[in-house]
């Protein structure tokens, strides 16, 4: 406020300078009214009445809209009526989007309220009240109207549904076949189709209730909450990583699974709100509690070098504010970050009152200076009593192996004097380093490998994500007992190297070094490094698992070395050449930009100390850490020492491994910050402050004088039953589920530029049963699915094609395209694959190579889950926002980074290659073909009837004769084809089963048929 | 434009319903014995379409500098700047901004490269791009860009969607989304990326709240060029035939039974895939180019990197692809920038430069725009010691160049005051660079509107103006 003031006050002066005409009398009627007519009421008339202002009615003209006052009289400068018209603040101006009024027009304006505004009682309407828009009107519940035929509603939304074609002269369509209904409730309510017996088992069930009884089946099944989770991640914006360039891994899935839980015990969504918006600070709280507040630590987060912390932390309010509105208003109240919403009801003051509610939570990012970290209140998650047994033993085993170790490291006390005393006098003088020429060096990915004078190799010039050097050098030593490898470094190099990954990090990660000498690859052992990463020891460069290596932060930008032993001297009279292979395939260019090799001669001992340990011993005086490191070191020489310090270790490993998960909460400060509009929504640019509020144009806080004005309050407000839009909003979600879009088409959006629901009476009377029957979600979806519109077939119809050509009405059901974790759900069930176990940590599926190759810090490794994990259902993927599951990507899912309410639908070339071609895919198109191959050599039954069964297991209806003719057709032709190529045959399925392995191959290419169908994809 | 705002809404409708499909007329030529046929027909959200005014330019190659290269070192000559080396930076200067990682006061720090005019123009180009200094009458450089945000990721966004944070649709999307596509059997919106993907991930071609349909594909270096394109072990070109047509066999007995349009789009898109495994193969497949154009990219038949990128992009807008985005990581020099700018520079001049003069020699250029770019520049003062001297990351005036398609070359706009570090006269937003860029190719940045949130969403937010000094 303070800004327009201050505008206003400019242009007010200059307006009074420039009009200097002499006042006349204005006739309202005649001059002012015809003014306000032509340029006003297409926005603030009696039919549209943007920012909850008319000014065609005198009451409501001066009353004025969102923003207070209108017309003051006497007073153009405090009349907004005035000041709109002549402000030059962006957005501001009035007529909005239209050329400014005419200088004189504005007099005329100005000089009718500096005479006293006087308006006629006769002019204009005498409206008092502004018709509210429908959406913040709370819902009633609604007589069932009158319909043409009693017989076919089974439950009240049928009545509804049937009134309106009938008004439109439509009638509804038939109830769909029996097979066909099974499978669309299965995918509706767990998302993935029923068994091949299954479906046998519900069409033989001639019980008048066999429908309902499965309903209720699927409702308490618990991978009903995992189906249902999908939509509310998606609000929440469930991930697993920050987001942005330092887009590391978050332990989020806790909350991932308090939802799945809330909704298999259908906790009334009043409750589920409250827990997720301010669970912390309800008295005493739960664990589960605690774990719901997950839903506002789901935010994306910058944590990249050098950005502002404050700001960061405003984004996440901001998105939280929003993400609120969107999922418990259905209101873009976004827009009024910036300025006064332009056509809700919604004014930047009360953006920023809403904000205060959630500006009291502590900054989310730890560091200083530039180096910044993803940081923030979080819990332990308790597991089973069984868990827990098992973690209770585990620390127990672990304080015992303890008190062996101090059992033995107290028999070796005598011991280190006496070694302490050879370790003064022992001396590596035998030990002599000789440099390697190097004669030959390749990089295989393209970097340019440049031999420099000192007989190192420096890496140029390209740098390659991943690359293995070959360096080949020649010595005429005649013995050589050992190797120093050195990453040296180099101006050229980023932060002058050793590696070549950042300036800020020239870190590199080696994950193998051998040296190859006449066709024989040399043993190298004893491992010694100057310095190692924790985690990242050298010996790992040497032990053939490229999963594990050598690195060296934090101690970048100087060189580093690391000595090895060979097993045998080679001895040799003439020169020999020696090929070295790094192999530095971690990612991120984290390559050694130096390399150099030396030979060493002499005896250094197997278990000889390092140079480091003989000086320590060498020093006249020691400080306690110096000693204590010279201790270890002769420890680790006594082998009874060594074996109990391993039983230590793997105690503590285990664990760990036991350890309670963690779970990102919200947690509120004691001395709550102070919140500042923003002016036009700048950062720092702080306005008037302001106190936590609720937008006045709904209902009314819960006490008006309450103290608490925290998040609390506020859930409670949400989800109070004066709320008109929170039931409203979520029941039309849910409707759009199932009906493939809502009754509000836009769902994201109630107010005024929103869609006007197609069944307003089935809306309201949907929203006022949910909140009865207390908030139960279940009950609204067997109400949805037990109702005669729900069970209509889904089979276009000529006299609709032109009565209802988007399917307004429900005359019969939608076809709709499966999400990108139902097709996969729907895939590994009818695979035979699916596995239902739930919760924990994210899955790992296959993916192609390279998809996680983005810039920035300590990225996580995609390691594919082996065995059932990664045949378990799609919620459980692991989400990364700067690279999400592709084969999710090409089916429309989001990348997670903010509130996404309804997912587009599209249908494109990139998801028949991914159906056809994935390798997710086609494993679940083998693990198909082979249990059809095994199921047709196992029964004597006719290939019509495999093909029959197939197609049933598929989609789960008959196939026609037709269709079964075309599958038929396939598969004799391409064992025919098969049986000719035995070369491709064998490409096709391996070495599996020679004698029919033809038939196998056919039955591939049937599952990738069936699995490829519009109807295999499609909830019907 | 406001009849196609009625259209949009039908297509807005569409989308929400899943009807993303052919239409009636296709419907019944698929019903008919006419199998596989895919004319674009009215709502088809992909066809082409026409824009505003007559286009300058048809198709886009955008090429992104991930890490944003030194413009002081590359296009900006500052012989004061130069003079004043090792100098502290002025007071007022250092406390007039927010820096990403200098925290004490600098050293200003001048260009370490000589820097000369070149062509009728006589526009400066520094000696690390003497190729593309040599079409310096073909470029018009913007010295006075402006963006919002010091850490590359958002600035990353609010470069590629008009906004620093996530959800808004890239520029790639919004071009599609307005002019739909020229070829059936490539994606409209191509992504080729070399080095690592750029902090702010994939989003920098995503859709946003736009259909899914416009997000951008990527065009992969290793594995398979377009993700799942070839056939698993075993499966030959004959047989994907074969089941293909089997699939759409069924599918079609499905439409005949159902009606569904969303059938007869999926029997499509299937035709697609399959001529997509040819199509996409045959355009990577660089060994049918001459030694000449070879050695005029520095590129290697069928090999990786940016110059073989920078072949592809001109083999992309040869097919009718819509919008080709080039990334290449690595400029990102906070120290020892010296030798880092210099070979980064050197590994792309040879091949940009080729780009323009081999689609000016085939006549592409005048219908395709090309532009190079970056989130942000580089500050005139130095990071670190002189001696690995490097520079922090710069927003406030910085450089991007485009050429062809309706720009005007051998203009600089705009002026910078003697350090580099503040713009003079005429600066030139985010913004206006959207809205230029969309202006060439023949729509009104304010009719290209999406509404979403109640919102009619735009790729230039609230603001920008084309820069009217580089229309030809």
């Amino acid at each position: 406020m303070i800004r327009r003031t201050s505008i206003y006050t400019a242009l007010v002066s200059l307006a009074l300078v420039s009009t200097q005409a002499i006042a006349q009398q204005i006739d309202f009627e005649k001059q002012v009214w015809p003014i306000l007519q032509s340029n006003c009421f297409d926005c603030h008339g009696e039919a549209i009445h943007e920012g909850n202002l008319r000014l065609d009615a005198k009451t409501l003209a001066f009353r004025g809209g969102i923003t207070g006052i209108g017309i003051v009289s006497g007073k153009p400068d405090q009349s907004p009526l005035y000041l709109r018209l002549v402000t030059a603040a962006e957005g501001e101006r009035m007529p909005a989007e239209r050329e400014a009024l005419a200088e004189d027009q504005i007099d005329v304006i100005r000089q009718w309220i500096e005479q006293g505004a006087k308006w006629p009682d006769s002019v204009g309407s005498d409206a008092t009240e502004i018709s509210r828009h429908w959406a913040y009107v709370s819902p009633s519940r609604p007589e069932l109207p009158m319909v043409s035929d009693f017989q076919w509603p089974l439950n009240p939304l049928d009545y509804f549904i049937l009134q309106k074609l009938d008004s439109k002269g439509i009638s509804p369509s038939s109830r769909i076949d029996q097979r066909r209904l099974v499978r669309r409730v299965y995918l509706d309510l767990v998302g993935y189709p029923p068994t091949y017996e299954q479906v046998e088992h519900f069409v033989n069930d001639s019980s008048p209730d066999a429908y309902q009884k499965l309903v209720e089946g699927l409702l308490a099944s618990p991978q009903y909450g995992v189906r249902w989770a999908r939509p509310w991640l998606d609000l929440a914006r469930y991930a697993d990583s920050n987001g942005y360039q330092a887009d590391q891994y978050r332990n989020v899935w806790p909350f991932r699974d308090w939802v799945i839980n809330a909704l298999n015990n259908d906790m009334p969504f009043d409750q589920f709100t409250i827990e997720q918006i301010a669970g912390d600070l309800l008295d005493e709280p739960t664990q589960s509690q605690q774990i719901a507040t997950g839903f506002h630590r789901l935010t994306t987060l910058n944590v990249e070098g050098g950005t502002d912390p404050e700001l960061s932390r405003l984004n996440q309010v901001i998105d939280r504010v929003n993400t609120t509105a969107t999922v418990w208003l259905g209101s873009t109240i976004e827009c009024s970050q910036c300025h006064n919403h332009k056509y809700d009801p919604f004014s930047q003051k009360e953006y920023y009152e809403l904000l205060a509610y959630f500006n009291n939570t502590p900054i989310e990012v730890s560091g200083k200076s530039s180096a910044f970290n993803f940081y923030g209140p979080t819990i332990n998650v308790n597991r089973s009593l069984k868990e827990r047994r098992k973690y209770i033993a585990a620390e127990e085993k672990k304080q015992s192996v303890q008190k062996d170790l101090e059992k033995v490291t107290a028999q070796f006390d005598e011991g280190y004097g006496q070694w302490l005393q050879e370790m003064k006098t022992q001396s590596t003088e035998s030990q002599e380093w000789h440099i390697l020429r190097a004669t030959n060096a390749v990089s295989t990915n393209g970097a340019t490998l440049k031999i420099l004078e000192d007989h190192s190799v420096l890496s140029t010039g390209e740098n390659p994500d991943k690359d293995v050097y070959e360096i080949e050098f020649t010595s005429d030593l005649p013995e050589i007992t050992g190797f120093k490898l050195e990453a040296l470094t180099h101006d050229e190099l980023p932060g002058k190297g050793p590696g070549r990954f950042t300036a800020e990090r020239p870190n590199f990660v080696l994950q193998e070094f051998t040296l190859h000498h006449g066709g024989n690859v040399l043993k190298l052992s004893d491992a010694l490094a100057d310095f190692s990463q924790t985690n990242f020891e050298v010996s790992k460069a040497i032990d053939g698992d490229e999963s594990t290596a050598w690195a060296i932060a934090p101690q970048f930008s100087k060189p580093h070395s690391a000595e090895f032993l060979i097993q045998e001297a080679i001895e040799s009279d003439s020169p020999i050449t020696l090929k070295a292979r790094l192999v530095m395939n971690y990612g991120g260019s984290r390559v050694i930009g130096r390399v150099r090799l030396s030979a060493m001669t002499g005896q250094r001992k197997s278990n000889a100390p390092s140079k480091r340990i003989l000086d320590l011993a060498a020093k006249l005086e020691r400080n306690a850490k110096e000693e204590q490191e010279l201790h270890n070191a002769f420890l680790k020489l006594q082998p009874e020492y060594v074996q109990a310090q391993k039983a230590v270790t793997d105690a503590e490993k285990a664990l760990l491994a036991l350890q309670a998960p963690t779970a990102l909460v919200m947690s509120e400060m004691e001395k709550p910050r102070e919140t500042y509009l923003l002016i036009r929504g700048e950062y720092k640019n702080n306005g008037d402050r302001v106190l936590a509020s609720t937008p006045s144009i709904l209902h009314a806080q819960l006490e008006e004088d309450s103290e608490q004005r925290d998040r609390l309050e506020l859930a409670r407000w949400l989800v109070s039953p004066e709320n008109p839009l929170v039931a409203r909003v979520t029941v039309n979600r849910w409707w759009a589920e199932f009906f493939g879009k809502g009754m509000v088409v836009t769902e994201e959006d109630f107010g005024s530029q929103g869609d006007l629901p197609t069944h307003p009476e089935l809306l309201d009377w949907l929203a006022v049963e949910f909140m009865e029957q207390g908030w139960s979600m279940k009950h609204i979806h067997r109400l949805i699915v037990n109702s005669a519109t729900y069970q209509q077939n889904s089979k276009a119809r000529p006299d609709l094609q032109e009565l209802d050509p988007t399917n307004r009405w429900l005359a019969r059901m939608p076809r709709m395209r499966m999400s990108a974790e139902g097709i996969r759900d729907t895939m590994l069930q009818i695979s035979g694959l699916l596995e239902l176990q739930m919760g924990g940590e994210p899955i790992y599926p296959p993916q192609p190579a390279g998809i996680w190759r983005h810039v920035g810090r300590n990225a996580p490794k995609y390691n594919t889950s082996q065995q059932t994990d990664r045949y378990r259902r799609g919620v459980y993927v692991i989400w990364r926002r700067s690279a999400p599951y592709p084969a999710f990507t090409n089916f429309d899912a989001p990348d997670r980074t903010s509130c996404v309410v309804s997912r587009s639908r599209t249908n494109t070339p990139l998801q028949a290659l991914t159906l056809l071609n994935d390798p997710m895919y086609w494993e679940m198109t083998q693990a198909l073909g082979q249990h059809l191959h095994q199921r047709q050599r196992d029964g004597a039954v006719s290939l019509r009837e495999m093909v029959s069964y197939a197609f049933m297991r598929t989609v789960s209806r008959k196939p026609s004769e037709r269709e079964v003719d075309i599958l038929s057709n396939l598969y004799i032709e391409t064992v025919a084809q098969l049986s000719d190529r035995p070369a491709d045959l064998m490409e096709l399925v391996g070495q599996k089963d020679k004698s029919a392995s033809a038939e196998l191959g056919a039955w591939y290419y049937l599952a990738n048929v069936l699995l490829n169908l519009d109807e295999t994809i499609t909830r019907n | 434009m406001t009849k196609d705002l009625n259209l949009e809404l039908t297509r807005r409708e569409l989308f929400r319903t899943g009807g993303m499909g052919l239409g009636a007329s296709a419907l019944m030529s698929l019903l008919g014995n006419d199998v596989g046929a895919t004319e674009p027909s009215f709502d088809n959200p992909l066809r082409a379409r026409h824009s505003d005014y007559p286009a300058r330019a048809k198709s886009v190659i955008y090429i992104h500098m991930i890490g944003a290269p030194s413009q002081l070192d590359l296009y900006v000559d500052k012989p004061k700047l130069r003079e004043m080396t090792g100098e502290l930076c002025p007071e007022e200067l250092f406390n007039s901004q927010q820096f990403a990682f200098i925290r004490s006061r600098p050293k200003m720090y001048g260009s370490q490269f000589k820097f000369r005019q070149f062509g009728e123009s006589g526009q400066t180009f520094s000696e690390l791009i003497p190729e593309i200094g040599a079409l310096a009458d073909d470029i018009a450089v913007i010295e006075t860009m402006h963006g919002e945000q010091i850490n590359h990721s958002p600035a990353q966004l609010f470069m590629q969607t008009g906004f620093g944070r996530f959800g808004r649709p890239s520029m790639g999307s919004w071009v599609t989304y307005g002019l739909g596509s020229e070829n059936e059997n490539l994606p409209s919106f191509v992504v080729m990326v070399t080095g690592s993907v750029g902090g702010a991930g994939n989003s920098m071609w995503g859709s946003g709240f736009l259909p899914t349909i416009y997000q951008g594909v990527e065009f992969r270096a290793s594995g398979d060029p377009v993700l799942f394109l070839s056939n698993p072990r075993g499966v030959k070109k004959a047989d994907r035939r074969k089941i293909v047509d089997t699939i759409n066999q069924l599918n079609r007995e499905q439409l005949l039974d159902l009606g569904d349009p969303e059938i007869a789009t999926r029997i499509g898109q299937y035709e697609m895939a399959y001529k997509m495994q040819s199509s996409v193969p045959d355009l990577m497949d660089t060994s049918g180019e001459t030694e000449d154009t070879h050695a005029l990219y520095g590129s290697k038949p069928n090999a990786t990197g940016f110059a073989n990128n920078c072949l592809l992009a001109r083999r992309l807008v040869e097919r009718g692809v819509r919008f080709v985005q080039l990334f290449d990581q690595g400029w990102d020099h906070h120290s020892n920038i010296e030798k880092s700018i210099q070979n980064k520079a050197k590994s792309v001049d040879q091949p940009i430069a080729a780009l323009l003069k081999d689609l000016k020699q085939r006549g592409l250029l005048d219908d395709t725009l090309v532009i190079c770019g970056s989130e942000f520049g580089r500050t005139p003062m130095v990071q670190g010691a002189l001696s690995s001297a490097g520079r922090d990351h710069h927003k406030d005036c910085f450089s991007i160049w485009m050429a062809g398609g309706g720009v005007r070359g051998g203009v600089r706009v705009g002026e910078s005051d003697d350090l580099g570090f503040s713009i003079t006269k005429d600066p030139v937003s985010v913004h206006d660079f959207h809205a230029t860029v969309l202006h060439l190719l023949g729509m009104d940045h304010t009719a290209l509107t999406y509404k979403y949130q109640g919102r009619q969403f735009r790729l230039t937010d609230v603001a920008g103006e084309p820069v009217q000094q580089i229309l030809s």
